[in-house]
């Protein structure tokens, strides 16, 4: 049995940021993953470092996500620096589209809502009409009315995020273990924990992460751990590559530094099915052209499907055991955007082992869930 | 790379850029280029690296082109008519003389 | 072609499989709806093959006795009552979580959803990825695609030609050629000393199916009388500027030089299981054939309800076999429509022809196994993906990460990101991540195969009607 002193379960964008996090001071750091077929919600990231629109009825929430995009910055220098792998962080700015008046009327509800809610901390956003919306995205379609911009937002490569926090993990000393799907966790009376996976591993730590997306649900019972998560099916096409021409990301379409882009979003709840549907497709694209007419004589590269990582408030969930305070778990949808803080704030608290007080907000006693 | 048997009959004239071909009324594209000697059908998205159809059943992709401006045609699957116009694919769509970078 | 007609079958592929199911199907009074992305019916073994009888019958000779075969199967097709459309690609079959069962067809420049209430897919073989370094230049191809030229256009290589690796199309194609009155340089036989088990294999087959043995046999002797052969190839290298000049290889502890014009290279070929794969259909390594097959119960049914396949899509069988897995592919459809319980008897049709193919396709596996070099490329410069450029390197330093799995690389090195979806670079992949792990290739798996499975543009998904009837209006 090997021994660690921080076990992390699950290799997605949370899992990984928090042992690449933890691996630069926390000792002897084990990440432990399933295999290649296992639901991997990681792969099918839309890439958006996002701040606009955030955390209605919790500015605490906005506050977090505009934290992160700060902190983006030196982490994506840094991972680069360490393993000479480029995330394409990129932060110009991001638009929210709206095709038609109804949801631009709608979204500036949203935002001026979020402003009263956030007073003095309210983030920066810009209100663009059609016309001045041209000159940043010339390919915006003739029916959309116009979008808010907000200059804290930008986009990253989830997948080259994925491997750069891989490789910094090894090179700092990080044991990965892929093809160890926990089955068991068991607190053991000294401290620390055992952990039992198929395939004959075990491992001992003195401290536990949980980040194993919709694994963790049945993970945290093993030591009392509520953790109210859902899937949330989200669709993607991407389209082949084509020359650079859109400098900003949006809500709708982003182009990746390879040149492809982004079309999404879509949210359906079908369970743990992780396969594309036709007319959800079909919409996405729709909705894509009338943003931008521009997409519509690219070769539709391939279309994803994933499974978010859904809290009833969309917020994160983040906790520590009650009875186990060594062992912690961490939940959210917006793995990018957050992987930043993830990586230096919250792997920070797993090794002074404890979530300070001010982030109780993420916790799901919220919901009126027991701990 | 590859020559006719017979003599053509039923001739098409397509063009290639600015090159006009004689092809053969049911000729794929992909055979009625490689029967003129055309070996550079596009060029690939990363080193912008020279292709030419590789398996001539639809699976390569390497003899994707442009015809009558429409894009991403597997030259191998599509029939000449008389007066098609064909450009090779571009690894990077909408652009780039120098191809993609 | 009549409007709304309701589709019971759609049979996706016009091979000597998908023509004999649609035909015995269509003859028994069900609706059958072919879809071919071909312009006419044939598939890759009987190519162009009304065309050639009608208006090349001086190619017949070339293309050899056994062409001719695909005259009747086509006549049977076309007055058998199934529609069929030419000139037709899929590019998806709806999810099993979907409340019909549809298929995603581009035709003419438009998409559209075809719904029916099974669907067989018979959609051939392909040749197997033969990755080596200057695989990717101009004036490399398959020995498939130069047989395709002849056969559908009439064309032959012209220069100095060199053939590549092993298996009965690369001798049956080099025979054409030299019927045709051109002759290769040299051919290249990349395959090891034979075992013997290999010889004994040969002898087995003689037994059971002397015909095509004699057949086989023949080509090879006759290539091999006219063509210098070199044996044992190793370590075959591709050169040139912009395109094919020059290849160098070891054979028998020699290294050789060649400038040649084309070289084509066949290392047999392997089921195209793109759709089936898309369709959630589970798939196995298939340990014999090298090869990911379709997991079967009875004579084709996939995992998928309603989602049969047949011929060398199933498993490499080929022509011959594939007629007969048409027949009894069709039986248990239709006693699937009727809602009857398969006979069995009267599915296994023909089981001592169905043995003697198996016995001949065994033999053909040892007598001809896929050159070690191609399946595990040794050169780390070797491009592995094709269509993103990534390499043999690569893979493996992804491997030596920690990626247990072909999606996992994909997602760390875009290999099999490409048009191709991996078509020319999914088996390599998995055999290079399966070989740094010592994990079997079912525990390694294969790409998650997504639509569209052909090009589709943003645009034709937009325009997607969706018909609510199942009518074909």
């Amino acid at each position: 049995m090997r021994h660690l002193d921080i076990a992390v379960i699950g290799g997605g964008l949370l899992g990984s940021a928090f042992a690449y996090g933890l691996s630069v001071d926390g000792g002897c750091v084990g990440l432990i993953d399933e295999g290649d077929h296992a639901i991997r919600t990681a792969r099918g990231n839309f890439g958006l470092v996002w701040v606009q629109g955030k955390g209605l009825s919790m500015p605490d929430y906005a506050r977090w996500s505009l934290r992160s995009a700060y902190a983006w910055t030196p982490f994506s220098e840094q991972l680069h620096a360490q393993t000479g792998i480029s995330v394409e962080y990129h932060r110009p700015g991001g638009f929210y589209v709206s095709l038609d008046e109804q949801e631009f009327a709608d979204n500036l509800a949203l935002l001026k809502q979020l402003r009263n809610e956030a007073g003095e901390d309210g983030y920066d956003y810009e209100i663009v009409e059609r016309s001045a919306l041209r000159e940043q995205l010339p390919e915006i379609g003739p029916a959309v009315p116009g979008a808010t911009y907000c200059p804290h937002d930008g986009h990253a490569n989830p997948l080259k995020l994925l491997r750069a926090l891989q490789e910094g993990f090894q090179l700092n000393g990080g044991v990965y273990t892929p093809r160890a799907k926990v089955t068991r966790i068991a607190p053991v009376t000294a401290g620390g924990f055992e952990i039992h996976c198929d395939g004959g591993h075990r491992f001992g730590c003195d401290k536990l992460v949980i980040a194993a997306g919709h694994g963790s649900v049945e993970l945290g019972h093993h030591l009392g751990m509520e953790i109210p998560i859902f899937p949330v099916q989200g669709q993607v096409v991407v389209t082949e590559r084509a020359q650079m021409t859109m400098a900003y990301p949006t809500n709708y379409v982003r182009q990746t530094d390879d040149g492809n882009y982004l079309l999404g979003p879509s949210a359906r709840d079908v369970g743990f099915n992780d396969e594309t549907e036709t007319t959800t497709l079909r919409d996405i694209t729709r909705r894509c052209t009338t943003a931008f007419p521009h997409l519509k004589h690219l070769r539709v590269q391939r279309t994803w499907a994933a499974l978010r990582i859904m809290t009833p408030d969309g917020f994160p969930v983040y906790l520590q055991s009650e009875a186990y305070p060594e062992a912690f778990s961490f939940s959210c949808h917006s793995g990018v955007t957050l992987a930043a803080v993830h990586a230096t704030d919250v792997s920070r608290w797993v090794l002074d082992g404890q979530i300070p007080s001010r982030y109780r907000c993420f916790h799901p006693e919220r919901f009126n869930v027991p701990a | 790379m590859f020559r006719r048997r017979d003599r053509v009959s039923d001739p098409v004239t397509i063009w290639f850029c600015d090159r006009a071909i004689e092809a053969v009324a049911d000729d794929s594209v992909a055979a009625a280029l490689l029967a003129a000697g055309i070996s550079c059908f596009g060029r690939t998205p990363v080193s912008a690296a020279p292709r030419a159809p590789f398996c001539m059943i639809g699976n390569c992709f390497d003899c994707l082109v442009e015809i009558d401006g429409e894009t991403n045609l597997q030259a191998c699957l599509v029939t000449v008519r008389d007066g098609m116009r064909i450009r090779p694919h571009s690894g990077s769509r909408l652009g780039d003389s120098e191809g993609r970078t | 072609m009549p409007e709304n007609v309701v589709i019971d079958v759609v049979v996706v592929g016009a091979g000597p499989a998908g023509m004999t199911a649609a035909s015995c199907l269509a003859q028994s009074g069900v609706r059958v709806l072919v879809l071919d992305e071909h312009t006419a019916p044939g598939g890759q073994v009987y190519r162009s093959v009304e065309k050639v009888t009608d208006k090349r019958s001086a190619d017949l000779n070339v293309l050899g006795s056994h062409y001719r075969n695909g005259s009747k199967l086509v006549e049977r097709l076309h007055s058998s009552g199934a529609q069929y459309w030419p000139g037709t690609s899929v590019w998806e079959i709806s999810a099993a979580g979907e409340p019909t069962l549809a298929v995603g067809v581009v035709r003419d420049g438009r998409v559209r959803l075809i719904q029916a209430g099974h669907i067989i897919l018979a959609t051939g073989a392909m040749e197997r990825p033969t990755p080596f370094p200057g695989w990717t230049l101009p004036g490399v191809m398959t020995v498939g695609a130069a047989q395709t030229l002849l056969k559908s256009s009439g064309l032959v290589p012209d220069g100095r030609i060199a053939v590549a690796g092993s298996g009965p199309l690369l001798y049956l194609y080099v025979s054409q050629l030299i019927k045709a009155g051109k002759k290769p340089q040299v051919i290249l036989d990349t395959r090891p000393r034979a075992s013997l088990q290999a010889k004994l294999s040969v002898l087995a087959a003689l037994t059971v199916d002397p015909a095509s043995m004699f057949r086989g046999l023949g080509w090879m002797r006759e290539v091999r009388r006219e063509v210098r052969v070199r044996e044992r190839v190793h370590r075959l290298r591709a050169g040139g500027v912009e395109k094919l000049s020059s290849i160098s290889y070891e054979s028998c502890d020699r290294q050789f030089t060649d400038d040649v014009d084309l070289l084509l290279v066949h290392d047999g070929v392997i089921p195209n299981t793109w759709l089936a794969m898309s369709a959630g259909c589970r798939h196995h390594w298939h340990v014999q054939q090298r090869c990911w097959v379709p997991t079967i119960t009875g004579a084709g049914q996939t995992s998928r309800q309603s989602v049969s396949v047949v011929g060398d899509a199933a498993g490499i069988m080929g022509a011959d076999a594939s007629v007969l897995h048409g027949e009894a592919v069709a039986s248990e459809v239709i006693a699937c429509l009727e809602g009857k319980q398969q006979n069995s008897a009267g599915n296994a049709a023909h089981p001592l022809l169905v043995r003697q193919q198996r016995l001949l396709r065994r033999c053909l596996d040892q007598f001809y196994p896929p050159a070690q070099e191609f399946e595990l490329p040794p050169d780390d410069e070797t491009i592995v993906c094709r269509c993103e450029e990534v390499t043999a390197g690569q893979i493996r330093q992804v491997a030596t990460l920690g990626c247990v799995g072909p999606n996992q690389g994909k997602a760390f090195t875009r290999c099999g990101m490409g048009p191709c979806m991996g078509r020319k670079c999914g088996v390599t992949v998995s055999r290079l991540i399966a070989e740094h792990h010592g994990l079997g290739m079912d525990e390694v798996g294969h790409y998650r195969i997504r639509p569209p499975v052909k090009p589709i543009t943003v645009a034709q998904l937009a325009e997607l009607e969706i018909d609510t009837d199942a009518h074909t209006a």
